[in-house]
């Protein structure tokens, strides 16, 4: 087929004599080889994932610590110095030893849906967020991961939330959403069919942290509400029935821990928020095994009480936790 | 190989190499300020359309005055040694040509086709003169930028579809292609920067010469020769890429490049008729206008036809914009995509926003950073936002459609737009009522209102607003803060 070119004397172009491979022939040869390959390893990849598709979505984990027993179902801090906030509730949960065992494979999920500065209290904040990776990471956990799928620019978000800068320098592998893998999962209920990022699957343990603020149609929005944010495309219809929707995630998510991040909250224009109106520096932090009953503290930091928050209400009906306030004990303020 | 050479694909190399990992940075988001944009700066054709579409002096057109001063130096060395696409078409032409020896020196001979670029030139100059710059059509900076911005990238990084950037991705690969045919066919017969360079290049003080004594007129030189502007015959410096493959294919050392002061004789004309000129010019003339009354934003606002955050009024926009899509490739959303029928003909392949793709960052501005030619006019952050103080930046205004949404035209609970806007306070707000559904049962609703007055028409409602195919909330480009006619409400 390229007998062609080949002249008596070889090419000279090439200063290849005959017999030899010429510098043109080898990186024509190379890269018919390297294309050979390529579709050789793309086709197998291809038709493993199908091979794995095909194969039935895995339910999800309950990542709940049957053993552990606090003397409260949750605790709350305050003080202006989130980070110590942080480790005082852990402190009094019996540290974060009690949950996370040496080699485990820890998944934080901050929210981190919006290009917003800390400040404006639209995502966690990220001294509480990397807080948590230290004490994740101290306590043996093999590896940290803190995930999210923003409803913003991923980059942009995790890059002006801080949530990035800091959890990085804590010791945690981060992924936004431009570097997730997304898998299907058998999730019963309305969001049945929607798929949830890869590492969430993967994680022995998972601590939840939401940020407390204003919501426009379940009028906050807390840890079981946080869940939206591992869910893929499609995720924007559960609001069309949003307290059973949360509830239901709530459900079928059981996180090891849930945090809730009260050091700002966001009373107005949220989710998403932006005036510093809006904002009100509360200095709180509350950390439980009882998911329901810290949705039912962090509705308090914005002035709701339980009985307002159609999906606590429904919770409680299903039998996920308690909403009565009184079993979260207060560590006071510092 | 001599020195010449090897420093001369090293230099390629380098200027590929650079030029697609500028491309591919921007497009990965790197948050470092690169000047994505300085070869596209440096372009003398830009700078030329501008200038004559603009009526002003770009800032840019500096750094092109540069570069046509070095090629009266040193003649069409941008083609050779700088140009990504000729070096893409140049490693296409080597790597695919089943060309016999014989058959080299056939193809690079030069033809009369080789003057078409000249008469593209003309036809593309007058049309800028009258007020569209078309010159980003062909200009082999563009096309590169653009196939690859709008064409490959979003293959690849697994953003939404672009479908005016097959178009361009497949005048990419036809160019790249061609040279397996013909080396460097669009460099020789239609690159409009090669033809100014070119109108400059013969004129050049440094040049290939050949010692008359020592060549054995075996004409080995023009087997490799990428520009057909035969160094044997009367070498025409206006064609010539300055490859130097010449000097290093001649058995005899017979050719040298180097100043020549003393013009043996005059330099060869491009050869071009003057009919073709002539015609070229004429054809833009009359066909600017008549492109124009084809229809487009100039005239008459679209609704659809948004323009990216930063803009400058349809009229300068298309005297500006060289369609290289630089702005897509910075877009982290992938909402700014090519143009194909929105923008009228004379718009095709210009930037527009498309919401339902992505929706408009709130407080992003990278699309402004990278806009090598002020089409798009870089804006600080507080300046879009309007947290500055005065008012954002506006690319249109959200509209509900009541027969779509849900809570309006079915009593279904929604409030995603009104959640996902960015304004503060926000422009979607909600009207409570209490309705029934069909079967009877009770449902409160919060149905979506917009606030003209504050609405950016950034389109993250459109994006993602759950009703299937068509959004129940479009924006349109009604009270752009670029157009000051383009408005509804009084006072606004």
């Amino acid at each position: 087929m390229r007998k062609a070119r080949g002249t008596a004397g070889g090419d000279p172009a090439s200063g290849a004599p005959n017999g030899t491979v010429g510098r043109r022939e080898a990186a024509i040869r190379l890269s018919q080889a390297a294309l050979a390959g390529v579709a050789v390893a793309g086709g197998a990849a291809f038709f493993a994932g199908r091979v794995k598709a095909a194969a039935s979505a895995p339910a999800i984990p309950d990542w709940r610590v049957p053993a552990a027993g606090p003397a409260a179902r949750a605790y709350a801090a305050r003080g202006d110095d989130a980070a110590r906030n942080v480790r005082r509730v852990l402190a009094a949960l019996g540290g974060m030893e009690a949950f996370v065992r040496r080699g485990d494979v820890v998944l934080v999920k901050p929210n981190v849906g919006w290009d917003r500065l800390p400040e404006q209290a639209a995502n966690t904040d990220p001294k509480v967020v990397a807080e948590l990776v230290r004490a994740c990471r101290a306590a043996g956990a093999a590896k940290v991961v803190v995930a999210d799928l923003s409803c913003n620019d991923p980059r942009r978000c995790f890059a002006r939330s801080g949530i990035r800068a800091a959890a990085e320098e804590a010791g945690a592998e981060v992924l936004d959403g431009s570097q997730l893998r997304m898998v299907a999962a058998a999730i019963p209920g309305a969001a049945d069919g929607l798929e949830v990022f890869e590492p969430l699957l993967r994680a022995t343990r998972v601590v939840n942290v939401p940020v407390a603020k204003h919501h426009g149609l379940s009028r906050a929005t807390l840890g079981m509400k946080n869940w939206f944010g591992v869910l893929g495309r499609g995720r924007n219809r559960l609001h069309q029935d949003i307290d059973r929707t949360v509830a239901e995630l709530g459900a079928v998510f059981r996180p090891t821990l849930t945090v809730i991040d009260a050091t700002r909250v966001l009373l107005g224009n949220g989710p998403q928020g932006g005036s510093l109106d809006d904002v009100r520096a509360v200095g709180a932090v509350c950390a439980g095994v009882d998911p329901v009953l810290c949705d039912a503290w962090g509705a308090a930091q914005l002035s709701l009480g339980p009985s307002e928050l159609g999906f606590v209400g429904e919770a409680q009906r299903r039998g996920l936790g308690t909403a009565d306030l009184a079993q979260v004990r207060e560590l006071g303020r510092t | 190989m001599r020195w010449t050479r090897r420093i001369r694909i090293l230099w390629q190399g380098t200027f590929l190499a650079l030029s697609l990992w500028l491309l591919e940075r921007l497009a990965a988001g790197d948050a470092r300020a690169f000047r994505t944009g300085v070869l596209h700066e440096a372009d003398p054709l830009s700078a030329a359309s501008l200038a004559l579409a603009d009526g002003g002096f770009p800032v840019a057109l500096l750094l092109a005055a540069a570069l046509l001063l070095l090629t009266l130096v040193l003649g069409r060395f941008f083609c050779g040694w700088i140009c990504p696409l000729g070096t893409l078409q140049q490693l296409s032409s080597w790597l695919l040509t089943p060309r016999t020896r014989r058959e080299s020196l056939d193809v690079n001979r030069l033809r009369p086709w080789h003057a078409w670029k000249y008469a593209l030139l003309a036809f593309l100059l007058a049309f800028a003169l009258l007020g569209s710059t078309q010159a980003g059509l062909l200009d082999p900076l563009s096309l590169l930028a653009r196939g690859l911005a709008s064409g490959v990238w979003p293959a690849v990084l697994h953003r939404p579809p672009v479908p005016g950037g097959i178009l361009a991705f497949a005048l990419l690969l036809a160019v790249v292609l061609a040279s397996r045919w013909v080396p460097r066919f669009f460099c020789r017969a239609l690159c409009p920067l090669g033809a100014l360079l070119g109108v400059l290049g013969r004129f050049a003080l440094l040049r290939v010469t050949r010692g008359k004594p020592a060549c054995t007129d075996c004409r080995l030189c023009t087997f490799a020769c990428q520009g057909g502007d035969e160094p044997l015959g009367i070498h025409r410096p206006g064609e010539c890429h300055v490859c130097l493959n010449c000097l290093d294919a001649c058995p005899e050392h017979a050719l040298r490049y180097g100043l020549v002061l003393a013009q043996p004789d005059r330099p060869a004309r491009p050869d071009v008729g003057r009919r073709a000129l002539v015609g070229g010019a004429l054809l833009g003339l009359v066909g600017a206008p008549v492109v124009r009354a084809s229809g487009g934003g100039r005239e008459a606002a679209h609704p659809r036809l948004i323009r990216p955050p930063g803009a400058v009024a349809e009229e300068a926009f298309l005297d500006r914009c060289v369609k290289c899509m630089l702005c897509g490739a910075a877009c982290p959303t992938g909402t700014i995509q090519p143009a194909l029928a929105v923008a009228g003909l004379e718009g095709f392949w210009t930037p527009v926003v498309v919401p339902r793709r992505g929706g408009c960052e709130f407080a992003c501005t990278r699309c402004g950073e990278a806009c090598p030619t002020g089409a798009i006019r870089p804006l600080a952050a507080a300046r879009k936002t309007g947290y500055d103080g005065a008012p954002p930046v506006r690319i249109g205004t959200a509209f509900v459609d009541r027969g779509r949404c849900l809570p309006w035209a079915n009593q279904i609970a929604c409030i995603v737009c009104e959640e996902m806007c960015p304004t503060d306070p926000k422009a979607i707000t909600v009207a409570r009522a209490d309705e029934r559904r069909p079967d009877g049962t009770a449902v409160r609703l919060q149905r979506p209102q917009v606030e003209p007055l504050r609405c950016v028409g950034c389109g993250i409602c459109e994006h993602r607003c759950p009703v299937g195919e068509e959004a129940a909330i479009r924006v349109s480009s009604v009270g752009e803060t670029r157009d000051p006619l383009n408005r509804m409400v009084l006072g606004s």
